[in-house]
């Protein structure tokens, strides 16, 4: 807490100091933050070496998700070029112009995987607009909240809450719940971090836990009481709905602490895991790297999510603090619920696990994710607060 | 929040924002927490649990049916092969909606209703976990095509390469050799533990015949293997294996060449033929007509062919004739005789008038003669044991029978078989009757009746013999008193199969070697005596046999019989299909073997013929018996009995002073033809 603090005094006082080190000044020029670069890359490596184990080695799966993760980083350091203050200026553009995207993709769509959530424009690589809302969604709330007084009033937090569900919604007709569930979080992130009085925490979540059985008892599809009846046991149909969760069980725990060695996962090998290479793939890291493996994944994790806690803390202003604690705790949630899910702590849900799944527009997303990180990291050292 | 009044104040708000990074750093570590105890829960504490259930997953063990031993007829034919065949099969386990799948499955290929009821009744068996279950055999090269293309639409339904039972004969051995068919629940349950075992990979068992009879040695020892399957069930890799041991080829006595003849030879009646070589006790031949075609059995009989088999009350195709009991009627004079003479009941020269019948002293009742009801009438004269054998002479035996007595006959013919199995390996063999005081107050609560003991004596009324004791009783006449036990299995994988005789049976001692000679003579008469100027002087058999092959280079004893139909099924007499009157007729019997009377060689086939309903023992069963004979001694053993250096006027001589020549004189003929066309064929 004392360099953040010393700093704004350096940014108050108005007082030119230099750079304490020739090489932070390069990375300062370049608006890459070398420390969450490095756990980026390390992340990476380790989810390319899994997802070799996980495809079988089959090469050209590894090639292309390497490319993708190039093409992410690239993406990420573009995305780090502009200053924090030109996205704030632009946020609600941006929010405006996804919201017609997502209206549009409700149109023009295409279905994959049981989510009409694709666009699959001519001459551009198919997407999924909703992905990017993780972060305009937080961006917009981090605009409106920053210039307005903390901790949010009623009307702050009813319009947040607006600006949150509204896109959500959309993304529920796409009849994506995975994706329509993140944004909200990371909405309600930026509401938590913006101090969120905690009679309206908890409130909320007496709210949630109130309307959870009327959810279940109404609203909820088949498939997703399915899963939840499936969490709680899922020997109640050991060879349907039960499956994954039962193999990727067996998978992690015959892994034990050291694991059956890179390339050994017979329960991955002889296909016993569905989703081996996307949702799953923990299972197949645990499996052939055990515990340890499994330990060194949540320390690189950590590692990145403390890096992203401390550009959120030494962040210039509150837009910057609140859109990098949003996205980092959004990864955070991230790779949490895919974890639990895969070790049967949580219901299945259908998320991929952040840098280590196969898959291509969840990961550039993260990378202009990390690319706004980067901005707000590089760019409040030279910017005096407005 | 607080009013409109308030103010930014950007460093308080900072410290709320890290406070709020501090709670939200703190539910982060709490989460990642719960996380690792999980994960240490699922890969520390449970790893034992979770290790053997990922083995689970992926090693099978699997059982590896041994190859069943083939089957080979005495001259190297093979009876009995494995052929491999394509079945559709079912992981029950890796089926998320049976029904459907079948369905979807008979939509692509030939699926009985049949074949899902036996499926059905498969999945209800005790069965190893993930084992596959047939569901149809023999698919066709079309249907492997139909399923292999939508192998993706049916999990857990494979195509399975077997080895199955063929019988490249068809119906010629289909009872000797019998049949393999699906092990049935109750096959399943009455074996021991560690045979189930032995049978986990194996669909079949023996049902009848040699397969059953030798099923141990046929089976062979289950093999075992480890495999690693993957989800699909697809084997990916063998981890270890313990090789089967296949089953036992075995080598029988039959002579498929045999089979052949004598179903032949029997044409489209219905009967049974038994051929035992009286050195070994081998059984050369033993057919049963009609047959049955014993592939239909293996991979499942349908119903149809099933009902269509055992339906047919007349030709009762599935019932095997060679060791079913019948009446033997008079083939059992030679050893009637035979007895007479060790007990002094009678003697080479003593001779009876036969007036055509017989009296018991104060009793009015006649025994009527066969030839009383020929139109030249009835009797034989002057008859001693002899005659009465070449002549089938009735008179002389109820005569010879009545002063011998019940006792006398039942321990004498007992030593040749008869009442007993006295086969090594047809334990399937019914014993027929060989009636005593015990038997009747036993079986009847009745008393014995003189009358009954001369019914015993030309081999009706009680008297019950299977065709196979018939040929077993021959053997034991042709080796003169050695009694050989008949058997089916020659060798075992080439090494000559020595029996354990548990019961071992003393040889029939006759006192006076002579009587041998003189019943071998006797029935050498009923073959080879010709016609002559002598009323009924002549063989019964002569007409058929020896006088229809005036080539025939050896001589052969036999005995013709025509038993009585005692009884036909209530359902057959009313049936209108079947001329009723057929079914009345006598059955045919004939006993013979040859070479008869040879001085260097002994006997070498002793066959019984049996013809249902074919009246008449020597011109129907007779030329059966004569065609089986001859293809085993001069097509099988190739005896040259035309270039052995034998005297054939030596051979006649026990013919001297009778006529020996034989008939070509048209007068003696006409006579002759008389004697044959009123008597020889009524009765023998």
């Amino acid at each position: 807490m004392k360099a953040p603090s010393n700093r704004d005094f350096v940014r108050q006082s108005n007082v030119s100091f230099s750079q304490p080190h020739r090489l932070r000044s390069f990375w300062q020029v370049v608006h890459v933050d070398p420390i969450l670069l490095a756990g980026l890359l390390a992340l990476c490596g380790f989810g390319l070496f899994v997802l070799n184990s996980a495809t079988a080695g089959d090469t050209e799966v590894v090639t292309r998700q390497a490319g993708t993760m190039g093409i992410g980083l690239f993406v990420m350091c573009v995305v780090a070029q502009f200053d924090i203050q030109f996205y704030r200026r632009w946020a609600p553009t941006v929010y405006v112009v996804a919201l017609s995207i997502l209206g549009l993709v409700l149109v023009i769509g295409v279905e994959k995987n049981g989510a009409k959530s694709w666009l699959d424009l001519p001459g551009l690589p198919s997407f999924q607009p909703s992905e990017l809302l993780k972060f305009i969604v937080p961006m917009l709330l981090a605009w409106y909240l920053a210039s307005r007084a903390l901790p949010p009033n009623l009307k702050h937090v009813f319009w947040a809450g607006v600006f949150t569900l509204f896109p959500a919604a959309l993304i529920v007709l796409q009849n994506d719940m995975g994706t329509a569930l993140m944004v909200t979080m990371s909405g309600i992130f930026v509401l938590l971090l913006a101090g969120l009085r905690w009679r309206f925490v908890f409130a909320g979540i007496a709210a949630a836990v109130i309307a959870s059985p009327a959810w279940y008892l109404f609203l909820a599809q088949p498939h997703q009481k399915n899963r939840i009846l499936t969490f709680f046991d899922p020997y109640r149909d050991p060879t349907g709905a039960g499956y994954n969760i039962i193999q990727s069980q067996i998978a992690i725990g015959s892994g034990g602490v050291y694991g059956k060695g890179y390339g050994n996962g017979a329960q991955s090998h002889l296909d016993f895991i569905p989703e081996s290479n996307t949702d799953f793939i923990l299972a197949v890291l645990a499996e052939e790297f055990g515990l340890i493996g499994v330990l060194v994944l949540i320390t690189l994790y950590l590692f990145v999510i403390m890096r992203g806690a401390r550009i959120a803390l030494g962040a210039s202003d509150m837009f910057g603090r609140l859109l990098a604690g949003s996205i980092t705790l959004t990864f955070f949630l991230y790779l949490f619920v895919n974890m639990a899910m895969v070790s049967g702590l949580l219901p299945v849900i259908g998320l991929p696990l952040p840098l280590i799944s196969r898959g291509g527009t969840a990961v550039v997303t993260l990378f202009i994710g990390f690319g706004l990180l980067m901005s707000i990291q590089t760019h409040s050292a030279n910017k005096s607060p407005r | 929040m607080e009013g409109k009044w308030q103010l930014k104040d950007r460093e308080a708000e900072r410290r709320l924002f890290a406070r709020r990074m501090v709670v939200a750093s703190a539910v982060v570590v709490f989460l990642f927490a719960a996380l690792l105890l999980k994960l240490i829960n699922l890969q520390v504490t449970q790893y034992d649990y979770f290790a053997s259930r990922a083995d689970g997953n992926r090693l099978h063990s699997q059982y590896v049916p041994p190859a069943r031993g083939l089957i080979f007829d005495h001259s190297g034919e093979l009876l009995a092969d494995n052929q491999p065949i394509f079945n559709l099969s079912v992981v029950r386990e890796r089926v998320d909606d049976i029904d459907a799948t079948l369905e979807l499955l008979s939509s692509l290929i030939r699926l009985e209703s049949e074949d899902v009821e036996q499926f059905r009744e498969r999945l209800k068996r005790r069965r190893v976990p993930f084992s596959s279950i047939p569901l149809r055999y023999v698919l066709t090269e079309q249907e492997k095509a139909r399923v292999s293309v939508n192998a993706h639409r049916l999990p857990g339904i494979s195509i399975e390469p077997q080895f199955v039972r063929s019988y490249p004969a068809g119906d010629l051995n289909a009872h000797a050799v019998g049949y393999v068919s699906e092990i049935n629940r109750e096959e399943l349950d009455a074996f021991a533990e560690d045979v189930r075992e032995n049978y986990g990979g194996t669909n079949h068992i023996g049902k009848t015949g040699i397969e059953r009879t030798y099923e141990e040695l046929l089976h062979g020892e289950v093999g075992y293997e480890v495999v690693e399957k993957n989800n699909r069930g697809q084997v990916m890799r063998r981890l270890e294996r313990t090789d089967p041991i296949a089953g036992k080829n075995l080598t029988l006595f039959l002579e498929n060449r045999l089979q052949l003849i004598a179903t032949e030879a029997l044409g489209e009646q219905r009967g049974a033929v038994v051929a035992i070589d009286p050195n070994t006790g081998g059984i050369l031949a033993m057919v049963s007509k009609p047959g049955f075609d014993p592939n239909l059995f293996v991979t499942g009989i349908s119903n149809a062919d099933y009902s269509r088999l055992i339906t047919d009350n007349v030709n009762t195709p599935l019932f095997d004739r060679t060791v079913n009991p019948y009446p033997p009627a008079s083939t059992v004079k030679p050893f009637i005789g035979l007895g007479g003479l060790q007990h002094g009941f009678t003697d080479q020269d003593t001779v009876i008038q036969d007036p055509g019948y017989f009296r018991l002293p104060g009793v009015r009742y006649r025994w009527g003669d066969y030839t009383l009801r020929t139109a030249i009438g009835g009797g034989h004269g002057e008859t001693n044991l002899q005659r009465a054998i070449f002549q089938s002479c009735d008179t002389f035996f109820y005569d010879l029978g009545y002063r011998m007595g019940i006792d006398t006959i039942h321990s004498f013919l007992g030593q040749f078989g008869f009442g007993q199995n006295f086969t090594l390996d047809v334990g399937y063999a019914r014993t027929g009757v060989l009636p005593s005081r015990e038997w009747k107050q036993a079986t009847r609560n009745e008393p014995w009746y003189p009358g009954d003991t001369i019914n015993s004596s030309i081999g009706q009324g009680y008297m019950w013999a299977t065709p196979l004791q018939l040929a077993t009783a021959t053997a034991i006449a042709a080796n003169k008193g050695v009694v050989v036990k008949p058997r089916m299995l020659a060798a075992v994988d080439g090494e000559p199969f020595e029996p354990q005789d548990l019961n071992p049976v003393a040889d029939v001692q006759i006192d006076n070697p002579d009587n041998w000679r003189y019943i071998e003579e006797s029935m050498t008469m009923v073959v080879h005596r010709p016609y002559s100027q002598v009323f009924r002087d002549y063989g019964t058999a002569y007409e058929a046999i020896a006088r229809a092959d005036r080539e025939m280079s050896y001589k052969m004893a036999g005995k013709s019989g025509s038993a009585q139909v005692v009884s036909i099924a209530q359902d057959i007499l009313q049936s209108e299909d079947i001329d009723v009157s057929d079914l009345n007729k006598d059955h045919a019997l004939f006993v013979a073997y040859a070479p008869a009377q040879h001085p260097t060689i002994k006997p070498q086939i002793a066959v019984a013929v049996f013809v249902e309903n074919g009246q008449h023992g020597s011109s129907v069963a007779g030329p059966v018996a004569k065609a089986v004979i001859d293809a085993y001694l001069l097509d099988i053993l190739q005896i040259d009995f035309t270039s052995l250096a034998t005297d054939p006027d030596a051979l006649l001589s026990f013919d001297a002073g009778r006529a020996p020549q034989q008939s070509t004189d048209p007068a003696a003929g006409f006579l002759t033809l008389a004697n044959a066309e009123h008597e020889g064929h009524v009765h023998d």
